[in-house]
């Protein structure tokens, strides 16, 4: 189902960041130094079609980098992947959400992003709302939204989009105790109905009590591939990340405009 | 190289078709959230994008027709001045929210999978809807004159879709470009500024000398502009109508619009090469 082989990834963080022209038009010659970031080296691995997929290790040991590869969303450097079956086009919830508008024009544009056509939505909007538990707030803005009832909402859109394949970042972790056992309910159902999830996670729980295998990367470099139980173990047992900075330079790195939507 | 294949169980052509009808669904729902948005939360809404264009036409008319007496040299000075006035209000719209946007849609470029261009795109679309609020307008002004219409008229529509298709490839290589140089910001202002006064929309093109006027015919947009007020003011001052073609002789016409085909097919080759590392880019 999806076959990854010889992965590899750079990023070039420059030192010191030149983005204005100025700076380029006074010091043409002074080239930036750079220093080269090898998010993920060499990674191979193959999913099955129907597994669940876990990716475990530590902060900025490359697992969302990889994700986002699956995804499409970035180009690796070398190396080749290979998936069969519609993915899923997001990986993480409540994309393109907007705080200024209300749920129902947000659930109007996170369900279109996420590839749900006009007459899909309009079927299957009263019951996003009734899943998430938050029919009576239609038409409040979503900044009055607790942050537990956006990843509600959220969640709610996403499994009314038809895949083959789900690739996902970090999900569960909000919500209350109720909601996540609606969210297990559906992962169940996801797994019976033999869709493949590949899941980036912190949450070692989930891994074993859901995954078929994992795997395990550390600075970029995949450790092992293997039940959830080895894969634990090899995560717990593996030494803690160097401090460096962070692989995924635009998740955490310098001057960002402000965020106009929610992520 | 990408090697991301999907196979597809429905036939080529529906898969296209569909995979066709997601962007255009995907461009038209941002569009439309950025024009709620650009107004969410004032009190007059969508007024604003009337009330702009106005104020500033009333401000350019006092100071032009009345005390420089621009009005004398025609009864379609006011008309001319407002048709000018929106037209670059769409141009300067578009290109510039269309150059952000990228950066200011940054969150979906990391976490969606989708073609970018869409979001450029919308952000020349949601110009657009402002532009056609104030062509409405235009119209009005334009009947009150008691110019009736013609068949001819719609000849404005491939003037239009030239228009759009030049200030699209605008957008699309400020756009590129703004992911890495953030002070074009800065740049493009000014240069949307000075555009402004570069082109005659105040003043009647015939009051340049003829090597300015064939500078200013380089720009695609004064050729729209001078062919729209020909178009629709055509009793007009002779030196408030000259066209491109006069300016270039008879196929003069087809400079300008080959430099706005040219722009947008730059602007679509830099958008498709820089397109793969926006996400990590932005």
């Amino acid at each position: 189902m999806i076959d990854v082989s010889g992965v590899s990834k750079c990023f070039r963080l420059p030192h010191e960041r030149r983005t204005t022209l100025k700076e380029h038009l006074l010091h043409p010659f002074d080239r930036t130094t750079y220093e080269v970031q090898q998010a993920l080296d060499n990674v191979t691995f193959t999913v099955e079609e129907g597994e669940f997929f876990g990716i475990i290790g530590p902060n900025g040991s490359g697992k969302s980098t990889l994700l986002k590869i699956l995804a499409g969303i970035y180009r690796q450097d070398r190396g080749t992947v290979r998936v069969r079956g519609r993915l899923s086009p997001f990986i993480e919830l409540g994309v393109g959400f907007n705080p200024e508008l209300s749920a129902r024009d947000n659930v109007r544009i996170n369900g279109t992003l996420l590839g749900l056509g006009k007459r899909e939505l309009d079927e299957r909007f009263d019951a996003i709302f009734e899943f998430a538990g938050l029919a009576r707030f239609v038409d409040q803005k979503l900044k009055n939204f607790s942050s537990g009832m956006q990843v509600r909402l959220a969640y709610s859109i996403a499994i009314q989009v038809d895949f083959d394949v789900l690739l996902l970042d970090e999900v569960l972790a909000v919500g209350d105790a109720d909601f996540q056992e609606k969210c297990f309910a559906t992962f169940e159902r996801l797994i019976t109905d033999g869709k493949t999830i590949v899941l980036v996670t912190h949450d070692l729980p989930t891994i074993s009590s859901y995954a078929d295998r994992a795997l395990v990367l550390d600075d970029g470099r995949p450790v092992l591939v293997g039940s959830p139980a080895e894969a634990i173990a090899a995560y717990r047992g593996s030494p803690p990340a160097v401090t460096r900075p962070v692989v995924d330079p635009v998740d955490d790195v310098v001057n960002r405009t402000p965020e106009r939507s929610a992520s | 190289m990408a090697a991301v294949s999907s196979i597809l169980v429905a036939s080529r052509w529906g898969a296209r078709r569909e995979r066709f009808r997601h962007r255009l669904r995907i461009l038209l729902v941002i569009a439309g959230s950025e024009f709620k948005l650009k107004y969410a939360g004032s009190v007059f809404g969508y007024a604003w994008s009337v009330a702009k264009p106005l104020a500033l036409f009333t401000v350019l008319y006092l100071v032009f027709a009345r005390i420089f007496k621009l009005g004398a040299i025609s009864d379609y000075y006011a008309v001319s001045l407002l048709t000018g006035i929106v037209l670059f209000g769409f141009f300067a719209d578009a290109t510039s929210l269309g150059m952000t946007s990228l950066v200011a849609r940054e969150s979906l470029l990391r976490k969606l999978v989708f073609p970018s261009i869409v979001i450029p795109m919308a952000a020349t679309i949601t110009a657009g809807l402002t532009f056609l609020v104030n062509a409405v307008v235009v119209a009005g002004f334009v009947a009150w004159e008691g110019v009736a219409p013609r068949l001819d008229w719609l000849l404005l529509i491939p003037l239009l879709v030239e228009l759009y298709a030049f200030t699209l490839g605008v957008a699309l290589v400020l756009s590129a470009l703004f992911v890495r140089f953030r002070d074009l910001g800065q740049v493009w202002e000014l240069g949307t500024q000075l555009l402004f006064y570069a082109t005659p929309i105040i003043y009647p093109i015939g009051f340049l000398p003829p090597f300015a006027r064939d500078l200013v015919f380089l720009n695609p947009f004064t050729q729209v502009l001078q062919d729209i007020r020909a178009l629709v003011l055509y009793p007009d001052l002779p030196a408030n109508t000259i066209t491109a073609s006069e300016a270039f002789e008879t196929f003069g016409r087809l400079v300008p619009i080959t430099i706005a085909g040219a722009t947008f097919l730059v602007g679509l080759w830099l958008f498709r090469r820089d397109e793969p590392w926006f996400a990590e880019r932005v």
